[in-house]
């Protein structure tokens, strides 16, 4: 068990190091200057020149890489070029939206596809389960932004019951940050249901032919404990790993609606940070968000360890 | 299209902003201003973009302004500068007892220490300091330029609100970046999220000028407790927000979504005309080095097609071959023959076939960041094939637009866009280091010329000059003029529609 976990820490650190590597590498050869952005459309060749000396990026790429890893490893992820604050500081100011944006989105379609799911499986093939799975599909289908778009046109602009965008100005307080949230939360909630909602059903499906969930039947038992008690109980597991993944790829998938959104989280300060080419800002986002999949893999994988032995090697 | 909404909208802000006196002005209130995004920085010095320039120019005050006719006009200044009879020495008085947000009274010393520093990190200062051999206090309040031959753009270079020579503290011009946002405005900042909000509150010791608002000029009243910039990046977003009435100002709406705003819960404002797209010719290397080829762009290319394409209806656009439309003084139609409205593809063709084109490749640079861009360069393709030309359309991001541009060896037509700058002298297309590249002695005899006439009307005639040697030589190729679309809360008044949108004089009716 120990052993194991001491493989998956090294795989873990191995996997932060390409990507550390790679995030910067991609960056560093992609066309596109901070300074030219930073000093606008009538900079002349020179000003950017001298503004690109004085930030560091006449240096070698592998002179600038190992200042870089340097850094990191003492902690210090840079600076922002643009936001002029530390790149650890303008993360921690954009984590609440983004935090409690992935919470109620994964509320949203876990209380959507856990009863969806459960219920298509067990009236496999009714009207009921053909309609929900055409409802998952097309949910899965749809782009974010247009969802986004099409809520905020109705509950925003057409009934007002929302901002179209924002996190509250200036002394907002906590609950109407959070109503700045309901719109895009359900645009995220409304998408990942989908492959909770096929993936409770698919695990459903499995256990609800199993020897035990017949024996309890014929041992009389409620058709509502059989399939509560005893069947979701056992298919929760693998429901739960796609939830764990689904909260995984919310934080990234947050991308598209934060922006859509106007919210000021990880997610659009990361779309933000590539079109001004703020290199440290997109290295230290890239990898917080690499580090959250790596970290929320490594839980399922010690989860696994734990509940199924064999998976140990 | 809905030309009386079109009219009605312009007509009726128009009007609102005229007679804002004749409303009940009174103080309070907060209004939020959802703008493009996140302006890079707040030191108005250290950037060109016009994001920077709209909202810095609340907190920090230059010597001198635009008026509602684009004259320089006294800021800080108390009247416009003495110039000496050679145009070598450029006195400025300046007012005395103005006041910055920490307190401290405004001194000729923190007026020279700013100038100093304008010099030396912006854009448009460095471009004054190639002239300027001196600026010292002559007295408390006095400062004296001296330059090393006459240079007229001098006062609007003093005047523009990015690259801006605003006035700082001394203390703090050794800064850079800047950290203190310490200004002379009339709303001093209170505190910034980025990408949430710039909170502005009002300068309580804020003395304005006496009189009219007078464009950027005159005087400058603070009704508004606080102005808030909020950015609100994607475009659908904006005219969603602009429907639904959240923000009381929003800013740069695509102008195909009029008529949703004109049903929505706030009002369109249209600003007609607001900017020039314009194609810009590497004239250093590559097919464009040759004049016969770019003078055959020229005349194979239809603005009235391009401006259609780009911007849907003739109520957002006109086909205007001068560099400044009327109601500029630097208007004229002099010397604009080979602007043909719907191109001239003979004799295009003529003088693509003299100039021995040998069928390489004409790279357009260019980017959907502003899809009008895109569109243009769509059509400008189709036309210059037609005529014989090979065309290789090189679509980037902005970002990456801006770097390409610098490398001669990458492109040989850019594609951008500007407002109307209230000073020829400030268009790129007038420096030689800019990208294109354009230095000939013809173009230098204009320009120097004109730069150095401080006479207003006697400049008016040199840029004529100026303008026949850009369709002589053609560094550039404008397409037209196109006005802009923002939307405002009914309840917002005294707003006057402008390129950089400003906020003081501004009050809300409900209040």
């Amino acid at each position: 068990m120990v052993r194991s976990a001491l493989n998956r820490i090294l795989g873990m650190l191995i996997v932060m190091a390409l990507v550390v590597t790679i995030v910067f590498v991609i960056v560093r050869v992609t066309p596109g200057d901070p300074a030219a952005v930073m000093l606008g459309p009538d900079a002349t060749a020179a000003d950017i020149e001298s503004l690109r000396e004085r930030l560091g990026l006449n240096a070698s790429i592998p002179q600038q890489f190992v200042t870089y890893v340097g850094g990191i490893l003492r902690g210090d992820f840079g600076q922002s070029i643009f936001l002029n604050m530390p790149v650890t500081e303008a993360l921690m100011q954009r984590a609440e939206p983004t935090f409690f944006l992935t919470i109620f989105s994964l509320l949203i379609a876990t209380v959507i596809a856990l009863p969806v799911g459960v219920l298509s499986a067990y009236w496999r093939g009714s009207i009921f389960d053909q309609a929900a799975t055409t409802l998952a599909m097309f949910a899965a289908s749809i782009p974010s932004f247009w969802l986004g778009l099409i809520l905020m046109q109705f509950f925003a602009v057409k009934l007002g019951w929302f901002d179209t965008s924002g996190y509250g100005g200036p002394g907002a307080s906590f609950a109407e940050r959070m109503h700045h949230l309901v719109l895009p939360a359900v645009t995220l909630g409304l998408i990942s249901s989908a492959l909770i909602t096929r993936f409770t059903r698919a695990s459903m499906l499995d256990v609800l032919n199993d020897d035990y969930v017949r024996t309890a039947r014929s041992k009389g038992m409620s058709e509502w404990r059989v399939v509560v008690k005893h069947a979701l109980k056992n298919a929760l597991i693998p429901i739960l790993t796609v939830v764990g993944l689904t909260a995984a790829l919310l934080i990234s998938g947050a991308i598209v609606t934060e922006t859509v959104f106007g919210l000021p989280g990880v997610g659009s300060l990361i779309v933000s940070a590539v079109l001004r080419r703020d290199y440290p800002l997109i290295q230290g986002a890239l990898l917080v968000v690499a580090g959250l999949y790596v970290l929320v893999n490594f839980v399922i994988d010690m989860l696994y360890l734990i509940v199924d032995p064999r998976v140990r090697y | 299209m809905k030309r009386t909404a079109l009219a009605v909208a312009t007509t009726a802000v128009a009007l609102l902003s005229l007679n804002g006196m004749a409303y009940a002005q009174t103080k309070g209130g907060i209004i939020d201003v959802a703008t493009i995004g996140e302006p890079p920085t707040l030191d108005p010095m250290a950037s060109t973009a016009d994001l920077v320039g709209i909202v810095t120019q609340h907190i920090f005050e230059t010597l001198y302004t635009f008026d509602a006719k684009w004259g320089a006009t006294p800021l800080l200044a108390a009247e416009l500068p003495t110039i000496s009879a050679d145009g070598m020495t450029v006195t400025i008085p300046l007012r005395t007892g103005v006041k910055f947000h920490d307190g401290n009274v405004m001194t000729a010393a923190d007026v020279v220490a700013s100038l100093e520093r304008w010099t030396k990190i912006a854009t448009r200062g460095k471009q004054a300091a190639e002239v300027i051999t001196g600026i010292t206090a002559t007295d408390d309040a006095t400062v004296t330029i001296t330059l090393s031959k006459p240079y007229a753009p001098l006062v609007a270079l003093l005047s523009l609100n990015n690259a801006a020579a605003i006035i700082i503290p001394a203390a703090n011009a050794a800064q850079d970046p800047l950290e203190a946002f310490i200004g002379t405005g009339p709303y001093k900042l209170q505190e910034r999220v980025p990408d949430q909000y710039i909170q502005l509150v009002r300068f309580d010791d804020y003395q304005s000028l006496g009189g009219e608002a007078n464009g950027y000029g005159g005087a400058r009243n603070q009704y508004l407790d606080e102005i808030r910039f909020v950015p609100v990046p994607d475009p659908n977003t904006r005219i969603g927000a602009a429907m639904a009435g959240q923000y009381d100002y929003v800013d740069q709406l695509p102008v195909e979504s009029f008529q949703q705003i004109s049903d929505g819960a706030t009002d369109p404002v249209v600003l007609a005309p607001f900017g020039w797209p314009v194609f810009m010719m590497n004239t250093q290397e590559g097919l464009n080095s040759d004049i016969r080829v770019r003078k055959a762009i020229q005349a194979a290319l239809a603005p009235e097609d391009m401006m259609l394409a780009a911007f849907g209806s003739e109520d957002f656009f006109s086909i205007d071959a001068a560099w400044y439309p009327e109601g500029f003084s630097w208007h004229s139609e002099v010397g604009t023959e080979a602007y043909k409205p719907t191109g001239d593809m003979e004799t295009a063709k003529a003088l693509l076939a003299e100039a021995g084109y040998d069928g390489k490749p004409l790279r357009i640079l260019t980017s959907r960041q502003y899809e009008f861009h895109y569109k243009m360069a769509l059509v400008a393709q189709a036309y210059l094939e037609a005529v014989g030309f090979k065309v290789q359309m090189d679509v980037v991001e902005w970002a990456t637009l801006t770097t390409n541009r610098a490398d001669p060896a990458l492109w040989d037509i850019y594609i951008t866009h500007s407002p109307f700058l209230p000073e020829p002298s400030l268009m790129g297309i007038m420096s030689d280091t800019s990208p294109g590249w354009w230095a000939t002695d013809a173009k230098h005899a204009a320009v120097e010329a004109f730069n150095a006439e401080s006479d207003p009307a006697k400049r008016a005639e040199l840029f004529v000059d100026v303008q026949k040697v850009i369709y002589d030589e053609v560094p550039g190729y404008k397409v037209g003029n196109f006005n802009a679309l923002a939307a405002q809360s009914p309840e917002l008044q005294g707003v006057t529609p402008a390129p950089w949108p400003y906020f003081w004089n501004a009050y809300l009716s409900s209040q």
